[in-house]
């Protein structure tokens, strides 16, 4: 019995080895931010089944999760470890990892893949490479006023608001109906008061704010925040838009409908679908323009997610193939699809029916804002922008308040 | 003795080489790197460049992180006194000889075994929610109407609602400790105590807390620890970008060493080092304050 067991098993080890040595086609690593059971894990995981019995290569995708691979991927980097594909943030890809990234130039001429990629996401690219294309753009966003079509319909709105007069305006009929105008939770609620700052003065001018503590030598900041005070004033907040604790308002005001508006990114449909069901129409709108502001409807923070490639890696042009597989046709179809996002590549189209109300919105930008419009640069101050800004929106403070708090905790 | 020199020097050196490379020299590295600027936690030493003290200098003007020393300061002492007196109380009763000790133990104690995630989750979404939380609708049905409005988790309520609903979880692990503590105590002091006429209270205060004292230094350097490793529940109360309210020291090193939220700040694994140092030493400090006060135990049992 013995015997016949030591033979199995040397035979297992041989025909293993053989099978080894016999294998062809080259490995590609690739880590990815999503987790395997989201829709966007599960769309890249058949594109990179598909490309690995198209190509007869082996992909090892492991999925990192967004903590995972922030925290993880530069240390593995440092190291060593081959990872020759990995996808994040559009700004923390080029500007945060910049350094291990692959000019993508001429593998894009090569593969002729502008043709039908998003060019204004491919000069956001450009541009967060320092003028080089490091990566590529894949599942588009943008960050803007979303809101229930429904309610607008029901309150007699009929034109979106291109200015902060015409959203008070808004806000008032929308009110009048019954309703909430706008709502927000604690993870985003900076992002109006970012938003507002940089129509004001432009992302430059909110960077200098905040990197440099000018909240009280800066007068836009007090405007932004008087018009904030304004809005709380007539009621057009939520009563619980300075304690709500994300997703607590997303879902339980807006998604559920006694909310009309929120600002948020593209990604919100599919965060609440759950919750508002197939039928939920959605609206979306440029934030408003500002009176004497630099910018105006023009301008948001629109970007996407980006896959990169690891300048060390040996496998350059196949780890390309993946990504043309990822962002183009079928799969970017599909990634469009079942995220419900917005596709990358031009010829595909149709829009989710959920998004269909930002593709003008989105073919209209040409200011592209950072995160939260350069609100949050700073990481000392951005949890007490947080603190003052909720206080401002719920009425516990004022907008000179706001101003001399933000003053005394930055000097 | 001779014999034994090469047996002791072959099981001790395997662990005292880990011990040095797993412990010492992250220890020593993570020292070095709180006097430079590092953009990258794994960048080579190459890259490293001299500041000295700055790190430290730098911490102590920023507000937002001696904001997060304040907190942490209250989740240890506030929570702490909190926690071990609830603690203290539960093992104590669970070792007065009622029934069913071991379901009441087991109860007290399934919060940690509950995921933090979920615990926080629960928290937020199920008790502290303005519009159906647990809090609002009790005080409604009771007609508080002025409790039923407070909202839970605004700037003004966020610490005090972090810090209950993370000592609730927290009492049963130092319960448990208390209760292995208690039961130690041989039960003939007790029966004598007893026949000398001693009530329940003076056995407590005569008998019970006197031979508690190591079990409360264990208690204390354990609350100590994890407190300054406050991380989870602070990211769970604040998600996405940190709040004033709920930061604390590890939180803030993590913003410096990874970044801040979906923005792309500027990072610097040299100040996150330093706020490990700072921490380090208050452990130590706690430690060390916690042996003067309460001396070393004059009964053996």
């Amino acid at each position: 019995m013995k015997k016949v067991l030591s033979f199995l098993l040397v035979l297992s080890m041989v025909l293993s080895l053989c099978a080894f040595a016999s294998a062809e086609g080259k490995t590609i690593v690739y880590w990815s931010m999503w987790e395997s059971t989201e829709p966007q894990g599960q769309v890249i995981q058949k594109a990179v089944d598909a490309y690995v019995a198209a190509s007869g290569n082996t992909v090892d995708l492991q999925f990192k999760g967004r903590t995972g691979i922030r925290e993880g991927l530069e240390p593995a980097l440092e190291a060593g470890t081959v990872i020759d594909l990995f996808d994040e943030d559009i700004d923390r890809v080029n500007k945060t990892w910049g350094k291990y990234l692959l000019d993508l130039e001429e593998l894009s001429a090569a593969n002729d893949y502008e043709a039908t990629a998003i060019a204004s996401l491919i000069g956001a690219c450009r541009e967060a490479g320092n003028g080089k294309l490091m990566s590529i753009p894949y599942q588009p966003n943008v960050f803007n006023m979303f809101y229930n079509q429904e309610i607008f319909d029901e309150a007699g709105i009929t034109a979106n608001p291109t200015t902060w007069a015409e959203l008070l305006d808004v806000c008032e009929k929308v009110k009048a109906a019954g309703y909430i105008p706008i709502t927000c939770d604690d993870a985003y609620i900076q992002c109006m008061i970012g938003y507002h700052l940089s129509h004001l003065l432009g992302e430059a001018g909110t960077h200098d704010v905040v990197m440099n503590g000018l909240w009280a030598e800066t007068p836009a900041v007090l405007q932004a925040a008087q018009d904030y005070q304004e809005l709380y004033e007539k009621g057009y907040l939520s009563p619980t838009i300075g304690s709500s604790v994300w997703p607590a308002n997303q879902n339980g005001e807006l998604a559920l409908g006694d909310a009309a508006m929120y600002l948020n990114g593209s990604w919100l449909p599919n965060e609440v679908k759950a919750m508002t069901g197939p039928d939920f129409v959605w609206g979306c709108f440029a934030y408003p323009a500002l009176e004497g502001g630099v910018d105006g409807v023009e301008a948001a923070n629109f970007g996407a997610q980006t896959l990169a490639i690891n300048a060390k890696t040996e496998v350059a042009a196949e780890a390309f193939d993946i990504i043309k597989y990822i962002t183009q046709g079928e799969f970017d179809l599909l990634l469009s699809i079942e995220s419900v996002g917005i596709p990358s590549d031009t010829t595909n189209t149709e829009w989710p029916t959920m998004l269909a109300a930002v593709q003008p919105v989105m073919e209209s930008l040409t200011t592209r804002y950072s995160w939260a419009a350069g609100i949050e640069d700073n990481a000392n101050v951005t949890p007490i922008i947080k603190e003052n800004f909720q206080k401002l929106v719920s009425g516990t403070i004022d907008a000179q308040g706001f101003v001399d708090a933000m003053e005394a905790a930055t000097k | 003795m001779k014999k034994n020199r090469g047996m002791i020097v072959t099981f001790l050196t395997p662990a005292l080489i880990f011990f040095v490379l797993v412990f010492l020299y992250p220890i020593i590295r993570t020292v070095f790197m709180s006097f430079y600027k590092v953009e990258s936690v794994t960048a080579p030493s190459s890259e490293w460049t001299f500041t000295g003290l700055e790190n430290y200098a730098s911490l102590y003007g920023t507000q937002l992180f001696r904001t997060s020393m304040w907190n942490l300061f209250r989740i240890w002492a506030v929570g702490g006194v909190v926690v071990m007196s609830i603690a203290l109380l539960f093992a104590v009763i669970l070792n007065s000889g009622i029934r069913f000790k071991r379901f009441f133990r087991a109860v007290i104690y399934m919060p940690n075994i509950v995921s933090a995630v979920a615990l926080a989750t629960m928290w937020l979404q199920y008790v502290y929610n303005t519009r159906y939380g647990l809090l609002t609708s009790l005080f409604k049905f009771l007609g508080w109407e002025k409790l039923a409005a407070i909202q839970w988790t605004d700037p003004t309520h966020m610490f005090w609602s972090l810090l209950f609903a993370y000592c609730f979880g927290m009492v049963g692990y130092h319960m448990l400790i208390f209760s292995s503590g208690i039961e130690k105590i041989p039960t003939d002091l007790f029966e004598a105590s007893t026949i000398d006429g001693a009530n329940k209270i003076r056995q407590f205060r005569h008998i019970t807390l006197p031979l508690l004292r190591g079990v409360f230094k264990t208690n204390i350097t354990m609350w100590s620890i994890t407190s300054v490793g406050f991380f989870v529940w602070s990211q769970l109360f604040s998600t996405v970008t940190a709040s004033n309210q709920t930061i604390t020291p590890m939180v803030y090193l993590y913003l410096q060493v990874f970044g801040a939220g979906n923005a792309v700040t500027e990072r610097n694994a040299g100040l996150g080092a330093a706020v490990g140092v700072l921490m380090g030493v208050c452990v130590v400090c706690v430690f060390m304050i916690t042996n003067v006060v309460i001396k070393k135990d004059d009964y053996e049992f």
